[in-house]
């Protein structure tokens, strides 16, 4: 269980990010405008918007995946130059490694940094463990079913002990039953080990269930931050919650989203 | 234990009731029939002189083969002449897949080793491999290299294309993961980039060895003291059809066993690859 050095310390920080892409050496498509925003520690923030909103692609600079074109991201202060471990991300179409076991997926990160065979052994079937998948530790991604691989993924982001999680519509392959089984699930590990989340979805009622705070993004291109909501219902949340559905009405108010 | 998101695909082991229906539908029995079918209109069709003297019947050729297996045809038995055959197979497929795999996963990691090799390579490439017979011997004689050499041109191609478009193939995301969790260029290379060519790289391997045996018996045909090329040209040459459709009948044996050896191999290294169920 992770202590937090500073409740309220500020973790992430996107100062007035803007990303423009320039296809074809002509074309240029701006993606993303002048987003900034916050994040605290442990804090779970969900970032909201329909298709084509820049949200993957905001998600991607904070990776460290793509360069901003303005602007820049920090993370405890530190300027976010280029993919690493300190961030684990969770990739929508899953991308397990298909030549490798549930453990060996999971243990691929411990592994590129040289942590020896037994120590990290261990570290995967913890959070093998943690994301229920118990007993599954030699199957190959190709048995299991869409919700069973994206543990896998959680698990393996988890397993590099990053800084901060970040979680690419990790559901949106998955049929609406195993979406809510996961919600569920995400809720569950969250609660139980702590960390920075920042959640792209499309998806009112997921943003809802786990987000502590909503950031909704205008719906087309370039993006830009439409709204931020604060939740503050208990967890464990119920969909069909009362307040729930206020907060739901309420956000698709302001928002203008019909999702 | 909830069992919304945790299925796995399992097969399901029916019993099934020992029926005649259940026999007759059974895969190898099937098998067993087409078998015999065709070895029976074989026969019928060599006994009603279809090709006239040109179709030995089964049994002239299984007893042929077995004189071959201890007479030896211009100095050697059968064995011997599979293994010359083999030989020359293994030689030439091991060179060739060694300096064609790692050039082609070059190719596609490197710009620059691309550009160098690419034009040339796509000049040879449609040209087969039985066009340079001839200057083969020009250059090695008739002996065991030119014939060698023939199987390097051949199956160069098949290998370096597939390990190419192995590499080429592989889902960039996945290297986007290896980055997050800390991997740089090297480990993007060896832990995603060769495991996931893998599987096309067997996929070549299978070609090349099926272009490997054309070569080799074309070889055989021009000029060869031995060989199963040579077994075929000698008994159409001696005016005897059983030695002919023999060498054949051995071809066919040895080419699917060698590929059924690489297919061993293949889920050896990549254990992972589903299995498509013929059933």
């Amino acid at each position: 269980m992770r202590e937090e050095k500073n409740p309220g310390h500020v973790k992430i920080v996107c100062e007035d990010i803007t990303k423009v892409f320039i296809q074809k050496g002509k074309q240029r498509v701006h993606v993303l405008d002048h987003i900034s925003l916050d994040v605290k520690e442990n804090e779970f923030v969900v970032i909201l918007g329909p298709g084509q909103s820049g949200k993957s692609t905001l998600l991607r600079v904070i990776a460290g995946l793509e360069t901003s074109t303005e602007g820049r991201v920090l993370i405890d202060g530190q300027e976010v130059e280029g993919p690493g471990p300190e961030r684990g991300l969770v990739f929508q179409g899953y991308m397990l490694f298909a030549w490798k076991t549930v453990l060996g997926n999971v243990e691929m990160g411990p592994k590129l940094r040289g942590i020896p065979k037994k120590e990290r052994r261990g570290i995967a079937a913890h959070y093998i463990h943690l994301v229920g998948l118990d007993g599954f530790e030699n199957h190959y991604p190709h048995q299991l079913s869409g919700g069973m691989k994206q543990r896998v993924g959680i698990a393996r982001a988890y397993a590099n002990s990053p800084e901060v999680m970040l979680l690419d519509e990790p559901f949106g392959q998955l049929d609406a039953q195993t979406r809510y089984y996961m919600e569920k699930e995400t809720a569950r590990i969250w609660e139980t080990e702590k960390r920075t989340v920042v959640f792209v979805t499309n998806n009112i009622d997921e943003a809802i269930y786990l987000g502590d705070r909503i950031i909704t993004l205008e719906g087309k291109l370039p993006g830009r931050m439409k709204s931020t909501c604060k939740v503050d219902l208990p967890r464990p949340r119920e969909h069909t919650d009362a307040a729930f559905l206020e907060l739901r009405q309420k956000i698709i108010e302001e928002t203008h989203l019909l999702l | 234990m909830v069992d919304i998101a945790n299925e796995i695909k399992q097969q399901v082991q029916e019993r099934r009731p020992f029926t005649p229906a259940m026999i007759l539908t059974n895969r190898w029995f099937l098998y067993a029939v087409s078998m015999l079918a065709f070895f029976l209109i074989w026969d019928r069709a060599a006994v009603a002189r279809v090709f006239s003297s040109g179709l030995p019947r089964p049994q002239e050729v299984v007893l042929q083969l077995w004189r071959m297996m201890f007479d030896p045809l211009a100095g050697k038995s059968l064995p011997g002449h599979v293994w010359a055959s083999t030989q020359r197979i293994l030689i030439g497929f091991a060179i060739a897949s060694l300096v064609a795999v790692p050039l082609g996963l070059m190719m596609a990691l490197n710009r620059y080793v691309n550009a160098i090799v690419k034009p040339l390579f796509d000049l040879l490439k449609p040209m087969p491999p039985l066009a340079w017979i001839s200057i083969a011997i020009l250059w090695f004689g008739i002996g065991e290299t030119s014939k060698v050499f023939i199987i390097v041109i051949g199956t160069f191609v098949p290998c370096l294309l597939d390990a190419y478009n192995g590499v080429r193939l592989v889902e960039p995301e996945l290297y986007d993961v290896i980055r997050m969790l800390g991997g740089n260029r090297r480990h993007e290379i060896i832990q995603v980039c060769f495991p996931a060519a893998f599987p096309a790289i067997f996929a070549g391997l299978q070609i090349a060895l099926s272009v490997a045996w054309s070569c080799v018996l074309a070889a055989e045909l021009v000029s060869a003291r031995s060989g199963l090329g040579f077994i075929i040209i000698m008994g159409m040459n001696l005016s005897r059809p059983a030695v002919v459709v023999g060498g054949m009948v051995v071809i066919a044996l040895v080419a699917w066993g060698m590929s059924q050896l690489v297919s061993v191999l293949e889920r050896f290294v990549c254990p992972w690859k589903r299995e498509i169920d013929g059933q």
